[in-house]
């Protein structure tokens, strides 16, 4: 078995031939490459399989009774300064390996169709394959500096995906935006990595920890210093994990292909930081300003990121906010010191996002041939519904994958969210509060998702009927549902509302015009009416695998009673670890603490699934539903104070918690300003000086010249007064 | 002459090759371009194979000494040597510099006027440099520094935009300017303290000095040096030369004429003047990370593609300076390292800038735009460039930079306080870098948009230039 661990350093470079055999393909042999386009997923995928092999092999070892093993090889580059690089394994380096391969296959599955009547289906093989190498180097780098390394290339990785589609303006700036954000993380990172290489002199993981623990036990460090380093560090976890203070690149990365949200942007590279943080535990743990620190940013992240996600109109966006409100669970795990919880999310939510992604991309795949090619279109939920009746295996797996996000029992990120949860209560009363209402959030959020995408009627063609965008008020009383969509793109508002303002005003202004637009509609878009089609088998297979993982991830953590406590496989894998908050709860009453505390989440995700239907219930039969709001219209003032809370939330949702305008107000605008500034600085002063030096000497040249001109009498003229200067001075001077 | 060395004399004959054989090309025969193309490439591919020959062979690396040594007395009665060696730290110069102007002639291909005296220039701008990165006499280091500025002025004025007569102006009255200082402090220093002028590198740099006087001629030898690095007051000639030159010539300056700047500060002010170093290095570094700054966030300001390159060099410059002033072994490592390193990305960006505009025409970014779709190789390489340049791991200039940081991290001579601050200045540094570099390659590539251009400029995106990228791009 030892053989297996020696050479496990070739995991992050397996898949990496790849990328530079299609790069080298493209630039040298554009045609023949091009011919040979769909060839090239197959060595993709099967290098990604070895790896896979190789990596659950090394999990199993680290379940049978595993220890950390460590190689290193050291490049120095002078006497008394060298760097040594090497790999790391342990058990979270197998968890995260084995996470970000079989998500990886299946992706690059999926992608396969998804991207085959794309022009850069090469490109974008090259850079999955080289953003899967780095990730994997990612996580079996040995220290700090390599972390470093790698976590630059991944963005870097992140940065070319989501300007997949350069041509759309969009895009580029989403991902000049993702690029800069990411790029405040790396320098908080490297900040934090020199100063802890100041402090103790070692970049090594243990070294490092030994080291540390050992001043902090003596006293021996300035407390300030170090507490300022440990959150720099923090800083390149929360940028690369969009969490609250610069989270704002994720919903914009949305831009790219969907395969690449679910593999980097829900899965893998977003759980960099988590999984930094993680390594750096032990670090951490010590310094508890910078726990509850993390803890801090992770709860305000849990809310921020749910009630952003309530009035996102684009699909994706939606769920990448659900992400980073996950992510924030994540984080508010670790700040708590539950390493094990907080990884065990990190798994189930891979997966279940990873499904949701790959789903939402089979649906934008089917609207896409119906809308048009546009993001705006295709991704945007006011023109689906009733999808249900088309797409029936999408549809499986997305609401599998929803219910497992809400914490549905059965499914996976039940057991991780109730662990967490519990966890929380453990740990500060408030912030479990926050976090249970937020789970609650959660499951209205993605139950809003999931019924305006499959439940009802088509909307796309209905929108057909209101010729103009703005002209909302001419659409259709009859159709109740598709007018209140369009009001919701023109007016920003939240659908149930306008639609029980309109449902007042609307039999007096419409009447007449509604034959008129259904006879234009009938001649007009025939072709329209086609109903969008399930993806191909390849598509569809990925989505089913991650369902089944989906479904059965959950049970490595259930402990298996009956053989004594503590056996289940993840415990195993993390035993080493830390575990601050219950180290003596393994006992009986465990179990009973367990189903309270997961009857009583599950509860609360019942309800805001139950909110999410009532308020976006499909709307089968037009009459009924409209007695029935009729009704709520009815209930008088209490409603319109609850219309404007909801209002205001839907407000502040839509425009993104305003955080993105105040970004851009103050640091886009500051460093344009600035960039004037110093450019008007340069050409006027620096410029300005050498300029006026050279002007000045034109002119005294020139007053030369004039003096010095050829006149005769001008001279005799010189030569007298000068005479007659020295005369007078001589004069003074001997008398 | 007085031969003193028992090798053959390698370094003269690389220093004396490129500019004889570049006067021969005078005597070619009017035959067109063509010729003349093919006989400086031969020429620069044959000097560059010299050149490594004679340092595989005759250079050993284990050796921190001068080698390759050679010492003529050449004018008697002034005691003025003919002194050429290297060591160390100018071998990757040199190296450089051969590399890169073979490349230079390279891409100058499409300079149809009065190419036989672009390309002889070309060659003797060559010698120039090659021969101030190997001299060991200060006297010898000046007169080749200021005999490759001629070149340098010639290019400028006679190949490149509308306003190059005032770019090639300002160069010329700021590099003059410069050698002023740099003549005063050479010949303070070879007449100090004996009565026999003494301009032998390491006899000068055995000796000591008065403080007052050092300090003196450090200052003379900074302003002198920091006009051609160039540091942040005396730095403008660069953009509007860099703005207005053909971009081979930029390629030359970007690459080799900034080095000069660097290399002399190492070369005379660390090693002559190691007191006056060390007590100016603070004032470096602070410099240092002024012009990080200072040039990213101007580069932000500027519209002119090239201009935005050469700000981007500007600041990339800083790094070099603070690694000179960091008094460590691994801060000057560094500072080398980046010299190498930004030289050949520099290099290869304007070169890139240079191609896209053969065929777009247009000069300031907000013009451009959906570039990508017509040339997508350039794309590539812009891409790949603009990340090497703000330091993408995996790259060399993330190594050099990584190291610049090591070395002030461990310098031993500064509190603590200021090294924080300095570190923390120079990583906002790091933040701008990629929001100038990346916007311009969005403003120029991204985006989508119908160009009238014929589409028989895009054709011509040969194999001569993905050559160039690429071998630029190899190390």
């Amino acid at each position: 078995m030892e053989h297996a661990d020696q050479y496990s350093w070739i995991i992050p470079f397996v898949p990496l031939p790849i990328p530079i055999l299609i790069g080298m393909g493209l630039l040298l042999f554009p045609t023949a490459t091009k011919n040979l386009r769909r060839m090239w997923a197959f060595p993709n995928i099967l290098l990604l399989s070895i790896v896979m092999i190789f990596s659950l092999d090394l999990s199993i070892q680290q379940i049978n009774g595993s220890s950390i093993y460590q190689y290193v090889w050291s490049w120095t580059i002078n006497n008394d300064f060298s760097f040594e690089f090497g790999y790391f394994i342990d058990s979270l380096t197998s968890i995260m390996s084995i996470l970000i391969t079989t998500v990886g296959i299946f992706v690059l599955i999926y992608s396969d169709n998804y991207m085959s009547h794309d022009e850069g289906y090469l490109r974008f093989f090259a850079y999955m394959s080289l953003f899967n190498t780095s990730m994997l180097g990612l996580v079996t780098s040995c220290n700090l500096i390599q972390i470093y390394i790698f976590w630059e290339l991944v963005g870097m990785c992140s940065y070319l995906l989501i300007g997949f589609w350069f041509t759309r303006p969009a895009a580029a700036n989403a991902c000049q935006k993702a690029f800069v954000t990411n790029r405040i993380g790396d320098f908080g990172l490297l900040l934090g990595i020199l100063g802890f290489y100041w402090i103790t002199g070692s970049f090594e993981f243990q070294d490092l920890f030994e080291i540390f623990n050992n001043l902090i036990y003596n006293n021996e460090v300035h407390f300030l210093f170090v507490t300022l380093c440990a959150s720099l560090l923090f800083a390149g976890a929360v940028a690369k994990s969009a969490q609250f203070p610069l989270h704002v690149w994720l919903p914009d990365a949305m831009e790219g292909p969907t395969p690449i949200s679910a593999l980097i942007h829900a899965a893998t590279m977003v759980a960099a930081g988590i999984f930094l943080v993680a390594r750096l535990l032990p670090l951490f743990i010590v310094i508890p300003y910078i726990m509850n620190l993390i803890s801090l940013i992770g709860i305000i992240t849990v809310l921020l990121g749910a009630t952003l996600a309530l009035a996102q109109n684009d699909i994706k966006r939606g769920l990448a906010y659900s992400t980073m409100s996950q992510l924030g669970y994540m984080m508010l795990a670790l700040g708590m010191g539950s390493y094990r919880a907080a990884l065990f999310h990190l798994i189930t939510h891979a997966y279940s996002k990873a499904l949701l992604f790959l789903a939402s991309g089979s649906i934008i795949h089917s609207m896409e041939a119906i809308v048009g090619y546009s993001p705006e279109k295709s991704q945007n939920m006011v023109f689906m519904g009733g999808l249900r009746k088309h797409v029936p295996v999408t549809q499986i797996a997305f609401l599998v994958g929803t219910l497992s996000l809400c914490g549905i029992p059965p499914l996976a990120c039940f057991w991780s969210k109730d662990e967490i949860l519990s966890d929380s209560w453990l740990y500060s009363p408030i912030f479990a509060i926050i976090a249970w209402s937020t789970a609650g959030l959660t499951a209205f959020y993605m139950f809003r998702i999931y019924l305006l995408t499959f439940e009802g009627h088509l909307n796309v063609h209905f929108q057909k009927y209101s010729g103009k965008k703005s002209s909302s008020f001419y659409s259709i009383k009859l159709w109740g549902k598709e007018e209140q969509k369009i009001i919701n793109r023109n007016f920003r508002l939240f659908p149930l509302l306008t639609l029980t303002m309109n449902n007042n005003e609307q039999p007096y202004t419409i009447g007449g015009k509604k034959e008129a637009r259904i006879t234009i509609t009938n001649f007009g878009y025939k072709k329209a009416f086609s109903y969008p089609h399930e993806s191909d088998n390849t598509m569809l297979f990925p989505m089913l695998i991650l369902l089944l993982f989906t479904l059965f991830v959950g049970a490595i953590a259930i402990p298996f009673n009956q053989e004594g406590m503590h056996l289940d496989i993840l415990s195993k894998l993390l035993t080493p670890s830390i575990n601050l908050l219950h180290q003596n709860s393994n006992d009986f009453e465990d179990s009973y603490q367990f189903f309270k505390n997961a009857t009583f989440s599950v509860s609360i995700a019942c309800f805001g699934i139950f909110t999410a239907f009532l308020l976006y219930k499909p709307f089968y039969s037009s009459v009924q539903n409209l007695n029935l709001l009729n009704s709520f219209v009815k209930r008088g003032p209490k409603r319109i104070l609850l219309d404007k809370m909801i209002y205001l939330i839907y407000d502040w949702s839509y425009n993104r918690g305003y955080i993105d305008m105040f970004y851009s107000i103050s640091l886009t605008k500051g460093i344009r300003g600035l960039a004037e500034l110093t450019h008007f600085f340069d050409r006027r002063v620096i410029d300005g000086i050498t300029s006026g030096v050279g002007i000045t000497s034109f002119f005294v040249g020139e007053s030369v010249k004039y003096l010095g001109g050829s006149r005769i009498s001008f001279y005799l003229l010189l030569y007298l007064v000068y005479v007659f200067i020295f005369l007078v001075i001589s004069y003074f001077i001997l008398f | 002459f007085v031969f003193t060395t028992n090798y053959f004399p390698w370094l003269t004959i690389i220093v004396f090759l490129p500019i004889s054989a570049g006067s021969l090309l005078f005597f070619l025969p009017h035959k067109g371009n063509k010729l003349i193309k093919w006989y400086t490439i031969c020429i620069c591919i044959f000097e560059l194979l010299l050149t490594t020959y004679a340092f595989c062979y005759h250079f050993r690396l284990d050796d921190p000494l001068i080698q390759l040594a050679e010492d003529y007395k050449w004018i008697n009665f002034f005691d003025f040597y003919w002194r050429l060696g290297i060591d160390g730290l100018s071998i990757g110069p040199i190296l450089l510099t051969g590399f890169i102007t073979t490349l230079v002639t390279l891409a100058a291909w499409p300079v149809t006027r009065d190419s036989r005296l672009f390309h002889f220039l070309m060659l003797a701008m060559y010698s120039g440099q090659i021969g101030s990165f190997s001299s060991r006499d200060l006297l010898l280091f000046f007169i080749m520094w200021e005999f490759e500025l001629i070149p340098v002025y010639l290019l400028l004025s006679m190949w490149g935009g509308k306003k190059r007569l005032y770019s090639a102006t300002k160069f010329i009255l700021y590099t003059a300017g410069g050698s002023v200082f740099l003549l005063i402090g050479v010949l303070g220093l070879g007449l100090y303290g004996s009565n026999e002028p003494t301009l032998n590198f390491e006899t000068l740099a055995n000796q000591s000095y008065p403080v007052a006087l050092e300090i003196i001629f450090y200052i003379g030898f900074l302003i002198a040096l920091a006009v051609k690095s160039p540091i942040i007051p005396l730095h403008t000639w660069l953009p509007d030369t860099h703005g207005e030159a053909h971009y081979s010539t930029c390629m030359l300056l970007a690459r080799i004429l900034l080095k000069m700047g660097a290399y002399g500060l190492v070369r005379i002010n660390m090693e002559l003047l190691p007191h006056a170093h060390s007590i100016f290095s603070p004032w470096l570094i602070i410099v240092g990370t002024m012009q990080i700054i200072y040039a990213a966030s101007t580069s932000l300001g500027q519209r002119n593609l090239k201009k935005r390159i050469a700000y981007s060099s500007v600041s990339h410059m800083g790094f070099i300076i603070i690694g000179i002033g960091s008094i460590t072994d691994t801060g000057l490592n560094g500072a080398i390292l980046q010299i190498i390193s930004h030289g050949f990305i520099g290099a290869a960006l304007f070169f890139l800038a240079g191609t896209s505009y053969d065929r777009m025409r247009l000069v300031y970014l907000d013009e451009m735009g959906g570039m990508a779709v017509s040339i997508p190789k350039i794309f590539t390489m812009f891409s790949i460039l603009s990340m090497a340049s703000l330091a993408l791991p995996g790259m060399s200039g993330f190594v050099a930079e990584l190291i610049v940081f090591f070395g002030i991290i461990t310098s031993q001579k500064y509190f603590l306080k200021p090294k924080i601050l300095i570190t923390f200045v120079m990583a906002i540094g790091m933040i701008l870098t990629p929001i100038y570099s990346l916007s311009m390659s969005r403003q120029m590539f991204y985006g989508y948009k119908l160009f009238n251009a014929p589409s028989s400029y895009f054709f011509y995106s040969g194999p001569r230039e993905l050559f160039v990228s690429i071998s630029i791009f190899l190390p």
